[in-house]
């Protein structure tokens, strides 16, 4: 183990992160530091992609996985045999520099199995942060995981170095958690959580150019989808409060990727659900840009996402009553609204239709997805015969071709949504 | 009428507008020096020079009739080298200025507006994309060197987000298909980066010494991904094909293929 070199600790340990989906590097902006390395782009920068289609924009690594906690849906579990590794602070801080320089990265995202004590992991996280910051005068992205049970003196000096910090809560249901983690319960998980926020709130308060910068980037926290049996209201349900009591600043879903054979958990041969997971990310744009609350997208008569059409057609289809809408003259948020028509085109027309009427082939121009949005639109152009909106009649026109199902779900998902807060 | 050609910069594009309305010149089509598209046989050539008082002059007439953002939507417009792009600007421009509707500048949606927003959008999209998918490479003395082959022009918009992120250290950017790119020494914060061209580009790169990172980061770059999850599909239309060229991390035999 002694002699380990930094490259099979490598290996192991972003093959240890990997399950952690979150990848952001945006929500910050920060210039270089004077003499120092790195800046910071609040809109995020995407660096390259997985072979799994994901965004990589940050070197994500566990510091170490020799975990002595035993959660059930884990790859390093204390009960798994597998090859166990920790990086030295020195060994990350060079990784994380040297990558930088050559634009691989945006940054550092460093999370850990929890080694010896909470505190003591915690305190290593924060010395390889606090260490970028002074010493090297590190200027890019740092995410920190903050370890439950970490004093509050750790945490907060967490978010003296980090841009963001998370928690995951993992499995949506307290009890489900207990049940699949017993060292965890979702108390534990929202000590951390809170504290940062109200800390930030507080920082926010006395906000002036010589007050450091607290957790530029907020928060974010992760659920694993599929492996509880939770539903997707529960799932949204949760989401919104996250995003309202916390002010988190990112929800992600992870669908479940089955790594140990456990009973409490699906069969090693489930596969990882990823159009629900798919769903859900839309439900969740739905809610951050295009002002949808989380009760409208699904509701306890619609429980879960409907995994053949995208939640905006299906609000749509449900709401039969607010379509056609005429586009010179309706709501932005109606706009908005309407399948086929993104954030983008929405601005668009509703700055453009102050000068001069929309024709429907300018619309073609902006990127307007016609074959979607025509059924929700009235126009001059749009025969008298469309006027009305039939659901059971459009919706058979919605779908995508059977055979082609699994080759669209990711047709309309804008491409920057991994980085985009 | 007449087949205006220029130096392929802004402002000798903006020069050539202005000596159009100067000259009462009925322009035909306008040529950036870059244009390897057969000459029209039946205009007649007219060269403009660039003129940075008339570049000046022109810049501020726009500001004044439309706004700064737009004078630098076109310039980013221009950074696309799309065929006859000059003269969809120009005909935007002379909208704006006959003055006949007063609103017309501030309507992005207008039929000379909307493919300049379009262009000017998926030129951003790439500069932005690059900022990312730009990789250097650690030569001999210490200076970080990367090659681009962008679709469009946009060496020049990237440059300041480099400058202020690697303020000290040595690197330059080359983008090989229109040759040239630019050097920053890394320490003199009062004199940006500097032009060059390279001849022998070849040359330059295997005097390159192996790096241990390189290997590191395509380590990183297969371990991070989740094979149960893969999908080719998608991976391409996030990350094109045309940019693998210079990822390090695409360079290895990718697991499924
Ligand atoms: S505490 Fe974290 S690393 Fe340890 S088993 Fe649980 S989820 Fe895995």
């Amino acid at each position: 183990m002694a002699c380990m070199d930094v490259r099979e600790k490598l290996n192991i340990l972003s093959a240890a992160a990997k399950y952690d989906v979150s990848c952001s590097s945006s929500g910050s902006g920060r210039q270089a530091p004077k003499g120092g390395l790195g800046s910071a782009c609040s809109a995020g920068i995407c660096h390259t992609w997985s072979s799994d289609g994901r965004c990589i924009s940050l070197l994500k690594v566990l510091m170490s996985n020799a975990c002595k906690y035993d959660c059930a849906y884990c790859i390093n579990r204390r009960s798994n045999d597998i090859p166990r590794a920790t990086f030295t602070p020195k060994e990350l801080i060079n990784l994380t520099l040297e990558f930088y320089r050559r634009n691989y990265i945006e940054g550092l995202f460093l999370s850990s199995a929890v080694v010896g004590s909470p505190d003591r992991t915690m305190e290593m996280l924060v010395q390889v942060a606090r260490e970028l910051r002074t010493v090297h005068k590190f200027g890019g992205y740092i995410h920190l995981k903050a370890i439950p049970g970490a004093s509050r003196e750790l945490l907060y000096q967490a978010g003296l170095y980090a841009d963001r910090s998370s928690v995951n809560i993992e499995i949506p249901t307290d009890r489900a958690l207990q049940y699949l983690a017993p060292e965890k319960n979702h108390a534990s998980i929202l000590a951390p959580m809170n504290f940062l926020a109200e800390r930030k709130l507080e920082y926010h308060g006395e906000c002036s150019r010589y007050t450091p910068k607290f957790l530029p980037a907020g928060q974010s926290t992760q659920m694993i989808v599929g492996a509880a049996g939770e539903t997707d209201l529960q799932i949204l349900t949760l989401s919104n409060g996250f995003y309202k009591q916390q002010q988190m600043k990112r929800v992600y879903f992870s669908g479940y990727v089955p790594l140990n054979a456990d009973k409490r958990l699906p069969a090693l041969t489930t596969k990882p659900p990823l159009a629900r997971e798919h769903r859900l990310y839309q439900a969740d744009w739905l809610m951050r840009f295009y002002k949808f609350g989380y009760d409208e997208v699904v509701d306890p008569a619609h429980p879960n996402l409907d995994l053949e059409l995208d939640p905006k057609a299906a609000w749509a289809l449900r709401h039969p009553e607010f379509f056609p809408i005429d586009i010179q003259t309706a709501d932005y948020e109606m706009l908005l609204r309407v399948p086929g028509i993104g954030v983008k085109s929405a601005q668009l027309i509703a700055s453009g239709r102050r000068f001069s009427k929309i024709r429907l082939e300018q619309l073609k121009k902006m990127g307007v997805v016609l074959k979607r949005a025509q059924y929700f639109i009235y126009h001059p152009d749009t025969p008298a015969s469309l006027r009305r909106l039939y659901p059971e009649m459009v919706r058979p026109l919605l779908l995508p071709k059977p055979k082609s199902l699994q080759l669209d779900l990711f047709a309309d998902q804008p491409l920057a949504l991994p980085v985009a807060s | 009428m007449l087949s205006i050609s220029y130096d392929s910069t802004f402002d000798g594009f903006l020069s050539v507008i202005f000596e159009i309305y100067r000259q009462h010149l009925d322009a035909g089509e306008i040529r950036p020096d870059r244009s390897t598209a057969p000459c029209n046989l039946f205009m007649q050539p007219f060269r403009v020079e660039t003129s940075e008082e008339s570049a000046q002059r022109l810049k501020r007439a726009i500001v004044n009739q439309a706004s700064a953002e737009i004078l630098d939507l076109l310039r980013v417009v221009l950074c696309s080298e799309e065929d006859g792009v000059e003269m969809k600007i120009l005909a935007y421009l002379r909208k704006v200025f006959d003055g006949n509707d007063p609103h017309y500048a501030k309507n992005p949606t207008s039929d000379e507006m909307l493919p300049l927003y379009m262009i000017a959008r998926a030129v951003r999209r790439e500069e932005g994309g690059m900022l990312g998918m730009l990789r250097f490479d650690r030569t001999a003395d210490g200076t970080y060197f990367a090659e681009i082959e962008p679709k469009y022009n946009i060496l020049g918009m990237m440059v300041p987000h480099f400058r202020g992120r690697f303020a000290n250290e040595r690197w330059a950017i080359y983008d090989s298909k229109r040759g040239f790119g630019v050097y920053y020494n890394g320490q003199d914060p009062s004199q940006g980066p500097v032009e060059i061209t390279i001849p022998d580009l070849q040359q330059v790169k295997a005097a390159a010494p192996k790096d241990d990172f390189v290997k590191l980061w395509q380590d990183y770059y297969q371990s991070i991904a989740i094979k149960e999850r893969e999908n080719p599909r998608l991976l391409r239309s996030c990350l094109p094909v045309r940019y693998w060229k210079h990822l390090p991390e695409r360079q290895i035999a990718p697991s499924w293929s």
